[in-house]
């Protein structure tokens, strides 16, 4: 008896022996041992061609190669034939990807193609399911699964942001001014009333040294912006019972006439303005309010700008004079976005699914988003939380709660089946509005293009995915 | 040498049956595999696109069945196909006499011997060199309102700010491609009218000179008749480059603003490349294959007729 106790003691110390170490292993080092069985073998990825790719060029491929012998070639593509290029590949049969990154607003029609590998057993089987808690709600609820299954890991922490001049809003004298014209604090703006009473107030006090504000204008940017403002105004895109287009209604009208007006107290020729234009107004200055992506933050900052391939961004400056807030009216489009998913022809789905995981995991992610040089942002409770990303900027720590802040109330891009043709004519409709037709005719139209839309995909079939869609915590305003 | 062994050896010379055979079809042995490769290269893409375009394929499902003629009734009800064939019209209707009118007056300008002449007309026919995407990139900046010189060009001339969104505002979207469009192919027309110029017989334009007929006579009596099949050769292969015209607008406006400068070829891109639509794009491309191919057909008749 005494035997068998001893026995059966040094059995489970034993037991608890062998199984310590994987219970002390996080979901990035269980990857890296169960990808060493693949070791000499290369899996291909299919990443944004640009700053993007810099991470795994120069970083997460080689140190992946170095931990596991596996080999990363990198695919870049730019982002506008992605889903292109992944549809072909699996379409063909050919297999020639085994990872990807996909937009999430992508995925009800890649999933229902079959082109994406349910990632399920996958995460069971490597311990994964505890760190995906880790990421924020508004990606992990909204941006990962189609149908109830997990089709891909949320891995960019994309979110509009209000970036402002602190200097010129704590500036008392202007405080003073201002408060004497409007009545209330100058602050960042919780409306868009106030944003445009702000704006107006800037530009006639300081222009043509500083604006009220700038965006970028062209395709396809300010979708997004006029998809957050239409929501946070009260609208619906569809009817959801008919599936009928409701975006000429009067709150349509009333979005589109306000982003139109804005252009006057914005600098001469804002309605051409892409992504540098912007960012370069508001790193040199000329622009006192904006709202963006997180890099915008980083690199006003003058975060990464010893870095070869941040050459291009303009030397930032209003370094430690910018503030971050919530876009007006307080729910943040959670614009674009990527996935990191496995593709369904993939010759070497495990290994590509190891890799992954380990991108995505808590600790790789964490160095992931603090490259200065690639356009990732933070997207885990863990990195907003990070005293090594808190301590980068003076102001790291404000950027980071603001991230955080805006990517719980942030709001879903419309994710229905052939979304590239509705964005289309979001995008087409808005240009249109730069050039200077009715606002109310460019409405009917893009609705009466919506509906040809939706008549084309199937009304039911498109129905059931909007309904899914609608239901999401970050589709709709509550 | 008797008569029966000469005969023999006659016999002898004669290719056999297999021999003959061989020798008839022997040119067309020799082309045929040039002709197979030509097939395959040419025709077969233009068969199976043809076969395409009557089938439901997208991107996006996963059904090809075939669906007859669906595509191509849905050509007809597609406005913005029919705007975009419009706008390619109006581009081509703007574009092609310009071009036409300043080559020629280019190519008068440098028909007589003058110094440097040779330096001169490779200069000028550096624009065609350039891709057609740079040349609108270009064309972009140079219209941009904060950095371009277009617009401090004008603001000098008229001595106060002129600001114009060239690539915005409706009203100066077509005259900014056509500009560009202009300027980068209007050399092409001048290289091929200088030549066709300085082909016309000096003896009979000497001898008008001496009859004392006036510049516009000689210009309407032997020279727009001499230079005629060279001016619908270079009309014919530059409409044709109109009508397929792409990179230039994708450069400048992408199409926009809206759709107000998307041409049948942005379009086509759009829908194969932008919206997955494959077979419908396969239907688009059909029909502007029959409308060059009409439109190319009528002008050679004219040619003819003309000659």
């Amino acid at each position: 008896m005494k035997f068998r106790t001893i026995l059966g003691a040094a059995a489970v110390l034993a037991l608890a022996g062998a199984s310590a170490p994987a219970a002390d292993k996080d979901a990035a080092d269980i990857a890296v041992d169960a990808a060493k069985k693949y070791a000499g073998t290369t899996i291909s990825i299919v990443w944004e061609a640009g700053l993007q790719s810099l991470d795994p060029l120069n970083y997460s491929g080689p140190q992946w190669e170095k931990l596991t012998g596996i080999k990363v070639k990198v695919i870049e593509v730019p982002t506008d034939q992605m889903f292109t290029k992944i549809m072909q590949d699996f379409k063909s049969g050919a297999g020639a990807y085994d990872a990807l990154n996909v937009i999430p607003s992508w995925m009800p029609d890649l999933a229902r193609a079959g082109a994406l590998e349910p990632l399920d057993k996958y995460v069971d089987k490597f311990g994964y399911r505890d760190e995906l808690q880790d990421i924020a709600a508004a990606y992990r609820d909204n941006q990962m699964q189609y149908d109830g299954k997990i089709f891909g890991f949320p891995d960019d922490g994309d979110v509009m942001l209000l970036y402002y001049r602190k200097d010129i809003f704590e500036d008392p004298k202007v405080k003073e001014e201002f408060k004497a014209k409007f009545g209330y604090e100058l602050a960042p703006p919780k409306d868009w009333k106030q944003f445009d009473e702000i704006g107006q107030f800037i530009t006639d006090k300081m222009a043509p040294k500083v604006y009220g504000a700038g965006f970028f204008r062209t395709a396809p940017y300010p979708q997004y912006m006029f998809q957050e403002r239409f929501r946070m105004e009260g609208g619906k895109f569809f009817n959801a019972d008919t599936m009928k287009a409701t975006v000429n209604g009067d709150v349509g009208l009333k979005v589109f006439k306000e982003m139109k007006a804005e252009n006057k107290f914005m600098p001469p020729g804002v309605e051409q303005w892409n992504f540098v234009d912007n960012l370069a107004a508001f790193l040199q200055g000329t622009t006192a309010m904006t709202i963006s992506w997180p890099p915008y933050g980083r690199w006003a900052a003058g975060y990464g700008s010893g870095e070869e391939a941040l050459k291009w961004v303009p030397k930032s400056q209003v370094a430690g004079k910018v503030g971050y807030a919530l876009t007006p009216l307080g729910r943040p489009e959670l614009g674009v976005g990527f996935d990191l998913s496995v593709s369904a022809t993939s010759k070497n789905k495990e290994a590509a699914y190891l890799f992954i995981q380990w991108l995505n995991s808590k600790k790789t992610s964490l160095e992931r988003v603090q490259l200065p040089y690639t356009l990732r942002d933070p997207f885990r409770l863990s990195h907003y939380a990070s005293e090594k990303y808190r301590g980068l900027w003076p102001d790291a720590p404000a950027y980071l709660d603001t991230i955080k802040t805006s990517g719980e109330k942030g709001l879903l891009d419309l994710s229905l089946l052939q979304q590239d043709k509705y964005d289309e004519a979001m995008t087409k409709a808005i240009s249109s509005l730069w050039a200077g037709e009715d606002p109310k005719a460019i409405l009917d139209r893009m609705a009466q293009q919506f509906d040809a839309i939706t008549d084309k995909v199937g009304i039911d079939n498109q129905k059931a995915v909007y309904k899914v869609w609608a239901a999401k915590p970050g589709a709709y305003p509550q | 040498m008797t008569l029966s062994a000469s005969l023999n050896g006659a016999e002898q010379r004669r290719p056999s049956r297999l021999g003959r055979m061989l020798e008839d079809r022997l040119p067309y042995l020799i082309v045929a595999p040039a002709i197979l490769i030509l097939l395959l290269v040419g025709l077969f893409p233009l068969i199976y696109s043809l076969i395409v375009s009557f089938q439901r394929i997208t991107m996006t499902e996963n059904d090809t069945s075939f669906v007859g003629f669906l595509n191509y009734a849905e050509l007809f009800r597609d406005a913005r196909l029919w705007a975009a064939l419009g706008h390619t019209a109006i581009i081509t209707a703007i574009a092609l006499p310009l071009e036409l009118l300043i080559g020629f007056l280019m190519a008068q300008l440098f028909i007589d011997r003058m110094p440097g002449r040779q330096l001169f007309v490779a200069l000028l026919v550096l624009p065609t060199v350039i891709s057609p995407i740079v040349a609108g990139a270009t064309w972009r900046l140079m219209f941009d309102i904060r950095f371009g010189p277009i617009g401090e060009i004008l603001s000098f001339i008229a001595g106060e700010p002129v600001r114009i969104l060239w690539t915005v505002n409706p009203a100066y979207v077509y005259p900014a491609i056509v500009i560009c469009e202009v300027w980068q192919w209007s050399p092409f027309m001048f290289l091929l009218l200088l030549a066709a110029l300085s082909n016309v017989d000096q003896s009979q334009l000497e001898a008008a000179e001496i009859d004392g007929a006036s510049y516009l006579r000689v210009l309407r009596a032997i020279v727009l008749p001499a230079i005629a099949p060279v001016v619908a050769v270079a009309c014919l292969i530059r409409g044709l480059d109109l009508v397929r015209i792409f990179d230039i607008i994708w450069a400048l406006t992408e199409g926009g603003p809206g759709s107000r400068t998307e041409t049948i070829s942005l379009y086509t891109y759009v829908q194969g490349f932008s919206q997955f639509e494959t077979s419908y794009t396969a239907a688009i491309s059909f029909l502007v294959i029959a409308l060059l191919t009409l439109i190319t057909t009528l002008v050679l008749k004219r040619m003819e007729l003309a000659r």
